[in-house]
């Protein structure tokens, strides 16, 4: 069965989703099946792009402060989102 | 693994290219920089990229991108690799931006062709959005 969800995280590293937190971003979302897009709304008119590459996040653009929609969907769809929620939320020191 | 290596003319930028890129990926990638002459003037050496070469294979490296700071240096790299047995791409991405970007990809377990696109892919990245 193939699940859909998204959840909208706000970003409070002082690099952004760039750097080493960026990173961290796309090893987690590569970690799972689900296809995982990213969508910064704080730039207007971004249009989505792939979560597991890192040209992906990086097109994102994403400031500290910053606001991004995470969509996944697939057979891990809610476990690729709580790891992404748990990583920012940790604000990416859990595996540093 | 894909091992990057790090090609300029001046020892410190691929040093520093290097450094930046361990930091991303907690030197989970084999990463080498071969930057300036063999006297360590600015230039580049067919020699010491060469050897760079050798040490990311002696660790673990299947295959190698190799990243350039300018077109000058594409000429010592491919007389360096010219009997190097292991697959290997040269790279037309920022060194940089493509090194970073590739070292993160190399992490994940992609390919010598998944990460060669992703090196060449950061030429059309935008750093500053209006």
């Amino acid at each position: 069965m193939s699940e859909q969800h998204e959840l909208i995280l706000t970003i409070d590293h002082p690099s952004g989703l760039h750097l080493r937190p960026a990173a961290l971003f796309v090893k987690t979302a590569a970690s799972f099946q689900s296809t995982i897009r990213i969508a910064n709304l704080d730039r207007e008119g971004q249009p989505e792009s792939d979560a597991k590459s890192m040209f992906g996040v990086m097109q994102q653009a994403v400031s500290q402060g910053h606001r991004v929609r995470v969509r996944a969907e697939g057979p891990d769809a809610d476990a690729a989102l709580s790891s992404l929620q748990q990583l920012v939320d940790q604000r990416f020191e859990a595996e540093e | 693994m894909i091992g990057l290596l790090i090609v300029s003319h001046s020892a410190k930028i691929a040093e520093g290219t290097k450094e930046l890129a361990e930091q991303m990926t907690r030197g989970e990638v084999p990463i080498a920089a071969a930057g300036g002459t063999d006297d360590g003037s600015l230039g580049t050496s067919a020699d010491l990229i060469r050897a760079a070469a050798d040490r990311l294979v002696a660790r673990g490296a299947e295959a190698l991108l190799v990243l350039v700071d300018l077109g000058s240096a594409v000429m010592s790299a491919e007389i360096a690799l010219e009997d190097f047995h292991q697959p290997y791409r040269l790279s037309n991405g920022p060194l940089v931006e493509g090194a970073l970007m590739a070292a993160v990809e190399a992490s994940i377990g992609a390919n010598l062709a998944q990460v060669a696109a992703v090196a060449e892919q950061t030429k059309d990245l935008l750093k500053v959005h209006d």
